[in-house]
């Protein structure tokens, strides 16, 4: 008899404790959630679409995404060729050190032959580098093929944002580019941020 | 079973009492007041139907074509009401959304100023995102079929359910003109009966304040009217609060749980209370 | 493995008594072996201060205090925060469930006799949780911000403007401001976010740890301590642990059941949770048509109005909570539990009971002639149970009580 109790209470205690705590995820659930970025994060952060249909060649504009500038350039074909000659001067020509995602599919780092899409904000402390594609002797360089100086503590980069031998170690950020109908909007996604 | 134990206790004279005195001063007490449908009597009964995926839309367009002109839903956000409503986002946007400038994530901030609309009528539209919690369902669907012509108001109508209200008869096209007209009502005896004449006539009475619409004076017929106001008020309740629908289903589960778990813990307090009884 | 437990567990238990106390409180701690589901509600009070502390905390974190945004970040909780519905429904339907547990868990205090010696202090620290918890209620549906938190609230504290000589000045230092804005709701936010939540945990510990002193009743009011065993232990008690736990639990699942069916499907309570007006945001122009407050208030706002004098009404309203304090010198009779009481109390906790709820229901509808009528003569009964207890308590026969349970 006193075995029979015992184990019916054994086999009480594990259902209810069983069925009690089998709760508590479903009961955290709300909780845990509510962390999560809400819908007024989520459209303060959601994807930024702009018509780059009408941009020069060799123009740069600047747009905000989740409070940080980033950069679109419309290269020539000439910038472009230019990157050849910039190569000995950069700290990471062959993009060893980063993650890069369009290596070897466009010489513009990004999913466009023609666009550039990067963060505009130096690696080294923040500052917003300047846009020079201006081919001319420079103070900062004499030999400048065009590309961006950052004139905070003189970081160098080349018109597509890898950066040159000197102060810093990484190249710019770069995004993710997608095209909406045919190639006059362009949307910047979220992914591609970098170490 | 201790539970109908102590229920056959509570069952005594006294609580007998105080339940029937309490019953019996409720009923005595309540008096009829103004009901919230005011001149129209009391507010038609409505249901919300929010898994009714096509009527919620049918409302949601309505609303964007007919109300969002003055109105705005500044707590709803664009992208959601097309998720909820399960309208694919593009199709939304491009028929829906006539302000392309709009992101999906954007607030329904309206499309009228507040100060140039308050110039212009007096008052601003109220924003109706919680319209149908602040007044109630039955109140918005009776609101909107109780509009009548009345030549000494400002736009010529007035609504039986909000008198003098300000805001003009924006569906006048699509119901039609609606009066007040006179019918002819039977009078009732008291034993329930319709009075008659001597010759088996029956005795009527003109009572005024009922509503009609002109035949024809509008594209719809009176049917298809009350349907489109109830797929508009169907989409306000939603728009009141879109996690209705959510909350109700999620509710059943939590309450099987939570008799699931009442009915254990039961059964392991009676397995214990062997102990000392 | 058990032994290292073991030693790390004797270490910290040789600077902080948690066996002792463990014993002292929960698993030795002797409680009166039969009781019925009145005695319950304790312990369903405490579940739902927990629920309204953790729901609280997590409302605070997208609410936001200024008079500009208080009520749009409450739809922001609603629709923009992931399940943030779920938290605000648990924290509205945890108001009304608190009010509703602890008016039961007194009227079982009335029943059988629980204030009186030596649990005379527990009622006392009871009252006054009862009032901190009207505070907390108060301030805490001022927050969203809607027509019915700003005119409730001008209603409330234009009551402090009652009072001669210091009213005015009273009035407008309660406030901060020349009228309710939002300087008055982000103090009011302060107090009941951190300073009533201290002083109700405080006095919750109070109540309990003065209730453990002496030790729980019955619904028989029968002393458990005069026939002990041969250890001291009450003949007629259980241990705390596991049996009464045990019993809890079967009231907290009821008690969820009907949380939850309330929080899914009747969250406003027909308005009388989440009033209607509340839905609109406060606009200092236009009045509602009824100034109602929540439900749980509405005894008291029926006294209020049933007398004309605005001081008086105060005064009325005040006395009818303070004379709670004073219940166990009122009761003089010999026997605690109304089972053994004489025909008078019975007759006069039957009139109260009703009165308390047909004032409770005055207090939410507007005020005919009839109405007020009713209020006044359902004050005179309220007042009259507690006046008069000292006289028929001490002056009626009573039944014997038993000596064991």
């Amino acid at each position: 008899m006193q075995e029979k109790d015992n184990t019916r209470r054994k086999v009480l205690i594990g259902l209810t404790s069983a069925v009690g705590l089998s709760g508590i995820p479903f009961a955290a659930t709300p909780f845990i959630a509510a962390w999560n970025p809400s819908a007024k994060a989520k459209a303060a952060g959601a994807s930024v679409k702009l018509d780059v249909s009408k941009m020069q060649y060799g123009q740069q504009i600047q747009v905000a995404w989740r409070k940080q500038p980033v950069f679109v350039i419309r290269h020539t074909k000439e910038s472009l060729q230019s990157l050849e000659v910039t190569l000995p001067k950069l700290a990471d020509p062959d993009s060893n050190q980063i993650d890069e995602p369009y290596k070897g599919i466009n010489p513009t780092r990004s999913k466009s032959a023609e666009y550039t899409v990067i963060a505009g904000v130096c690696t080294h402390l923040g500052c917003s580098p300047k846009y020079h594609p201006e081919v001319e002797p420079k103070p900062w360089d004499a030999s400048w093929a065009g590309g961006f100086f950052c004139p905070c503590h003189g970081s160098m980069f080349d018109m597509v944002g890898r950066v040159y031998k000197g102060v810093l170690h990484q190249p710019t950020c770069l995004y993710r580019l997608i095209f909406l109908k045919g190639q006059s909007l362009l949307l910047v996604k979220m992914e591609g941020r970098l170490r | 079973m201790s539970i109908k134990n102590n229920f056959k206790k509570g069952l005594n004279i006294r609580n007998l009492i105080i339940f029937s005195t309490f019953i019996f001063c409720i009923n005595n007490i309540s008096a009829a007041e103004g009901g919230p449908c005011k001149d129209y009597g009391e507010c038609d009964e409505f249901k919300y139907s929010l898994n009714d995926m096509a009527s919620l839309q049918r409302g949601a367009s309505t609303f964007l074509n007919y109300c969002y002109g003055c109105h705005s839903l500044q707590y709803s956000r664009w992208g959601r009401v097309a998720t909820d409503l399960q309208i694919p986002e593009e199709l939304f946007f491009e028929n829906l959304v006539f302000d392309k400038s709009i992101k999906p994530g954007d607030l329904m901030t309206g499309s009228m100023s507040k100060e140039k609309s308050a110039q212009w009528f007096g008052v601003a539209p109220p924003d109706l995102t919680l319209v149908s919690r602040v007044r109630g369902d039955d109140w918005i669907y009776s609101y909107l079929r109780a509009y009548y012509e009345d030549s000494s108001k400002q736009y010529g109508v007035n609504n039986l359910v909000y008198p003098g209200t300000a805001m003009p008869n924006v569906l006048v096209a699509l119901q039609g003109n609606q009066k007040l007209v006179c019918k002819d009502i039977p009078v009732i005896a008291n034993n329930g009966g319709e009075k008659r004449d001597e010759l088996g006539k029956t005795i009527t009475k003109e009572k005024c304040g009922y509503l009609k619409v002109e035949e024809s004076s509008g594209e719809l017929t009176k049917d298809e009217f009350d349907e489109l106001i109830y797929d508009l008020t169907n989409f306000l309740v939603y728009v009141g609060e879109p996690a209705k629908a959510t909350r109700e289903r999620m509710g059943w589960y939590v309450i099987f749980y939570f008799l699931i778990f009442t009915a254990l813990s039961a059964l392991l307090y009676r397995e214990y209370h062997k102990d000392y009884h | 493995m058990s032994e290292m437990v073991g030693k790390l567990f004797g270490w910290v238990n040789s600077r902080l008594p948690i066996a002792n106390t463990f014993e002292r409180h929960l698993s030795k701690h002797p409680v009166p072996s039969k009781v019925n589901f009145w005695y319950l509600f304790g312990a369903l009070a405490s579940v739902v201060l927990i629920i309204q502390i953790v729901s609280g905390i997590w409302l605070i974190m997208p609410y936001s205090n200024t008079e500009e945004e208080a009520f749009s970040s409450i739809e922001y909780i609603m629709r923009d925060v992931d399940y943030g519905w779920v938290i605000r429904y648990m924290h509205t339907t945890g108001a009304s469930m608190f009010f509703a547990v602890v008016y039961l868990h007194m009227f079982r205090g009335l029943l059988y006799g629980s204030y009186q010696k030596p649990k005379e202090l527990v009622w006392i620290f009871g009252c006054a949780i009862y009032l901190a918890m009207m505070a907390e209620g108060f301030l805490g549906y001022v927050l969203p911000y809607g027509q019915m938190s700003y005119w409730g609230a001008q209603v409330i504290i234009s009551l402090f403007g009652a009072i001669p000589y210091i009213g005015e000045s009273l009035e407008l230092w309660v406030r901060g401001d020349y009228y309710i804005s939002g300087i008055t709701v982000s103090r009011f936010f302060a107090l009941h976010v951190v300073a009533l939540p201290l002083v109700l945990i405080a006095l919750v510990f109070l109540h309990l740890v003065a209730l453990h002193e002496v030790g729980a009743g019955n619904p028989e009011g029968v002393d458990i301590e005069e026939y002990l065993d041969d250890d001291g232990v009450p003949l007629d008690s259980v241990p705390f642990f596991p049996y009464k736990v045990l019993n809890a639990l079967v009231g907290i699942g009821v008690f969820m059941t009907v949380f939850a069916i309330i929080m899914f499907f009747f969250p406003e309570g027909g308005g009388y949770f989440i009033e209607m007006a509340n839905f609109e945001e406060a606009n200092p122009l236009v009045t509602p048509e009824h100034i109602a407050p929540v439900w749980y208030y509405s005894p008291y706002y029926a006294m209020l109005r049933a007398v004309p004098d605005k001081l008086g009404g105060l005064i009325v309203m005040g006395s009818a909570v303070a004379i709670l304090f004073v219940v166990p010198w009122l009761d003089r009779s010999k026997v605690a539990s109304i089972r053994y009481k004489g025909i008078y109390s019975k007759i006069a906790l039957a009139f109260f009971g009703i009165s308390f709820l047909t004032l409770g229901y005055l207090g939410t509808v507007g005020v005919t002639e009839v109405r007020k009528t009713m209020s006044v003569i359902c004050t005179v009964i309220y007042f009259a149970f507690f006046l008069l207890m000292p006289f028929y308590t001490k002056y009626e026969k009573t039944k014997e009580v038993p000596k064991r349970l």
